[in-house]
This record gives C-alpha cells, structure tokens and sequence, in this order.
C-alpha cells in the first residue's frame, strides 16, 4: 500500500490491517512519520518527535504480533499524545519555557496503559502552556495552525493533537481538557473529540490546569475509532484521587446506532448570538435526531447562565494554586498572557473559591434534575468555526464572565461538572471551516453519548472528509 | 470600601512579584471584573448547601 494511502486509514482500519499482518507496523509508522515531516513546517503540531524510538517500537510490535502475542486495537498503531503527559526518558514541556528541557523518570499512567496495549507513540503534541487556553497559541514553542486552514487557529488547548489527527498524522491522539480544550479543537478542525466522565480515565502524571476539572480526552476520525482508543486506557487508577472504580471497559464492543426514543434536550436560550451558517448546521443535525426516532424536548434551566463564569473562577483559583511556587519564582518565564491570568488567580481569596464552589453545586443539582428528563443535551460545539491566528486570544470571542453571555455557557458546563461529553463534524461552513456538534450526557452515562455520535456517523459523512493540505 | 481600594488589596498578595506596568493595568482590569463574579456567584449561591470533600477512602463501604 502506498504511504499516502496508509495516512488516509482510519483506527479501525489500519488496525484490523496491522492485525492481519497485511501492513506492517514497521511501514505504518514509516509512512506517518514522513507525513509528519512533510507538514509539520505548516501545523507547528508537535513539540517532540520520537522517531527513532517509534520505528524501534514498530519493529517490536512486528515481532511480537507475528509470533502471536497481539495485544489488541492499538497494538502496532501510531499515536500522539499532547505534551501534558510525563514520559520517561522523553522530555515533557507542558508547552512552557519553564520545562523545555525537563526529562521525566517515569511514565504518566495513560502512557503506561498505552504502552501496555502496545501503541506506538509518534510524538508529543503542541498545547497552550500547560493548558491555560482556547487557541493553542499560548505555546512556549509558537502557535499550532489549522489543517483546514493555516491562518487560523487549531483551537486549544490541545490544539496540536486536533491538528495532528485532521491531517492524517497518526489516526489517534490523547489530550486533556479542563474548560473545553478537546471538545473545541475537535470542532475547530474537523474531528472527533470525546472526553469521559470524570475519573474514568486516570490524569495521574499528567500536568494539572485545575485539578476539579481536568478530563483526559481523545481525538479520532470517528466516534467508533474513539471507543477503540478509550478501551484501553479506561480503568481505576488509586494514584489519581478523582478515579473511579469500574468494570473492565467495553465501549467499542456496546456500540449501539439505534436511537428510537433517546430523549435530546436543546437549551436553546443559550444559542442566541451562534453564527447563522453554524446555526444551519446545527438544525440540519437535530432534523436528523427527529427523524431517527429521538425526541427532541426544549429545556430552559437558568442556572447554566453561571456555569461559563463558575468554571472560569474555579480554574483560575485552582491552576493559581497549582503553579504558585513557579510564578513566585519565575513569573517571567510563563507566556504573558498565562502569567497574568495565574496573576489574577493569586488574589482570589480562600472564601470567595469556595463561595463559587457553592454556586457550581446549584449548577449541578440543576443539571442533575434535567437529566430526568432527557438523555442528552446537544448543542454546537463552538459558536462559530476557527478565528484567524490574526485575532489573537480574543478571536474565539468566548466571554466567560457575563452571565448575559450565551454559549461560553454551553461549552464550559460538561467539564466544570465531569460529565461525558464529545464534538463531532456536522457541516461546513462557505469558507470550507467545520463545524462542531457536540453531545453532552448524564454523568456515567459515556455510551450513550457514543451510540449517539456513532447513530450520526452511520448515516453522515461530515466526519469522513480531509483538509486539501493533506494531500498537496 | 472604593474600588480603588479593593482592586489595591488584591495587588497586594502579589507583592514582591516584578511586574510591568502594562502587566499591572490589565491584572487591576481583570481584579474589576472579578470583584462583581464573586458578587454575582454569592448572590445566585445562597441557600444552596455548601460542598464537602468526604476524606474516607472511595472504596469504603459501611
């Protein structure tokens, strides 16, 4: 099979074909590194590249599967993780000056789970420093650009993973997201993004942006490639004090498309203010819920109005406690518009955290109850597609601190709450930019936001279509 | 008690940090914007239970 071929494959292709023996791992990684040095001057994606300890694992991989010691979906298959996640003997940057030459001992536990289902991690992606943001620009080692559109942003902030999977470099990547870090540069660029309810995925040596709310996620090509991805690293972990114990994870075997009578609850108070073409978007895909078999029920809870300004203040507090000593140290050295945010966070007093705690407790006894009634929440991912680089950090035009203010809402209540949440391809807008659905469920309740996505991509296509850059 | 004052009370837990003038207006601008989240999230808060973090082990079982 021809390199550029191979870089087209999604999971659960390249997957079955590594399993058959068909390609090789070897050829696979081969393929995908070349295709990474090919566009990588274009993305800035990756911060790290492990090529010669990637082809090592590939040849491994091609020895073990060939004497029958094949460990399953991502045995053999390339993957990218955001440079969040400690590997040992690999330097972890958390995308900050602070650590550009920090070489950890020890593997971060999503590291050690994907070493243990023997992927081959390709590279260490490019983030905003240690996740303080929304456009991966706020990256000691520069701004990651959109496959689909090299002046504008990725989204962030795993921004580098989104860009690295839209392009065909590698089918699979692992980020985290805080605020709305995977769920947005998923939609940004065109992509699959899906983070589990909180706790079960284990965040133990990985970075922390606030530790209340930070999700391992994932980025893939289809929901059904997600599940291949989540299986593995899935599972109790005692180092992580968030992690929840849990029965061996079978998401990719329960998929399910049938959607008759799913209830989908539209907040729609929340959608004044969306982009029309993202708007359009949007409708096309909830006619498509209805004539599923779903029904669609408007919900009105006034209490998300609070949740965009809630998680702000929590995350701003907590990433202040989290990064107290370096900034007290060298403040100098974070990006600017980091330092200053950590700055803000420093004056928030010990009473007032826990007074916005109380206000995030009424959101999540408001959500609990609507959860009564409806089995998902959908909504657009973001209100409109990727802002140009040239906007700057203003350019998502999220503002956080209104309670007026609409879909920053929307956006930021799955995390500041933990519950299961993931973005997928619903449309395109006149300049070729995608556009994000994504599909919020009850806590615990991570199937049914997968059967839901994968009901949608069993009859769409908006997820199968590739940047023009990869194939130029 | 004025802004003023208040917005200087903030600045002061980030004594001993250099920072630069322009760092410092949007730091103030921000600590503004601030005074009335607080405000605002106390207000919609109240009567609502205040969170506990229980410290058993997540496994226990009574």
């Amino acid at each position: 099979m021809a390199a550029a071929d191979i870089c087209e494959l999604n999971l659960t292709d390249l997957s079955r074909l590594i399993a058959a023996r068909e390609l090789s791992s070897s050829e696979v990684v081969s393929a995908i590194l070349a295709h990474l040095e090919r566009l990588e001057d274009k993305l800035n994606a990756f911060i790290t590249v492990l090529r010669e300890r990637a082809l090592a694992a590939a040849k491994k991989a091609d020895e073990d599967i060939a004497r029958g010691q094949y460990c399953g979906a991502l045995h053999g298959v390339p993957v990218t993780i955001k440079d969040m996640f400690e590997t040992a003997g690999v330097r972890t940057t958390g995308g900050s000056k602070i650590l550009a030459d920090w070489i950890p001992e020890t593997d971060a536990a999503l590291v050690e789970r994907l070493n243990a289902a023997g992927a081959i991690i390709i590279g260490k992606t490019n983030l905003d420093e240690f996740g303080h943001g929304g456009t991966s620009t706020l990256s000691h080692f520069g701004p990651v650009h959109n496959p689909w559109n090299i002046d504008r942003i990725a989204g962030g902030s795993s921004g580098g993973s989104a860009a690295a999977v839209a392009s065909g470099i590698g089918p699979l990547s692992y980020g985290t997201e805080t605020g709305s870090s995977v769920r947005r540069p998923a939609s940004y660029c065109g992509i699959t993004g899906f983070k589990a309810t909180f706790g079960i995925i284990s965040r133990h040596g990985s970075f922390r942006g606030a530790w209340s709310q930070d999700h391992v996620g994932l980025f893939a090509r289809s929901v059904k490639d997600i599940t291949l991805g989540l299986d593995p690293v899935a599972g109790f972990d005692s180092r992580d004090p968030a992690s929840v114990h849990q029965e061996n994870p079978t998401y990719a075997a329960r998929l399910d498309a049938n959607m008759k009578g799913l209830r989908v609850g539209v907040l729609r108070r929340f959608l004044d203010g969306v982009n029309p073409e993202v708007r359009q978007a949007f409708d096309a895909a909830l006619k498509f819920f209805a004539g599923a078999g779903c029904e669609l029920i408007d919900l009105d809870v006034p209490e998300v109005s609070y949740a965009a300004m809630t998680s702000m203040m929590t995350s701003s507090a907590e990433s202040a406690g989290i990064n107290r000593r370096w900034f007290r140290e060298r403040h100098q050295d974070f990006v600017p518009h980091v330092s200053r945010g950590i700055a803000v966070g420093m004056t928030i007093t010990a009473s007032e955290y826990l007074t916005v705690q109380r206000a995030r407790h009424r959101i999540r006894e408001a959500l609990r109850a609507t959860y009564e009634r409806v089995d998902i929440i959908a909504s657009p991912t973001t209100a409109r597609v990727a802002p140009l680089l040239s906007d700057g950090v203003k350019g998502n035009g999220d503002d956080t601190r209104h309670a007026s203010y609409n879909h920053s809402n929307l956006l930021r209540f799955p995390s500041m709450l933990g519950l299961p949440g993931g973005s997928l391809p619903c449309g395109f807008d006149a300049e070729g930019m995608p556009i994000g659905m994504q599909l919020i469920g009850n806590w615990f309740a991570d199937q049914t936001v997968l059967n839901t996505a994968f009901a949608y991509q069993s009859t769409t296509d908006w997820h199968t279509r590739r940047p023009a850059l990869v194939s130029t | 008690m004025k802004d003023t004052e208040k917005v200087g009370q903030r600045l002061a837990l980030l004594k001993g940090i250099s920072l630069s003038p322009a760092d410092l207006e949007w730091i103030a601008s921000e600590i503004e914007d601030l005074e009335r989240v607080v405000a605002e999230l106390e207000e919609f808060g109240r009567d609502t239970p205040w969170t506990a973090m229980p410290v058993q082990p997540p496994d226990k079982k009574v």
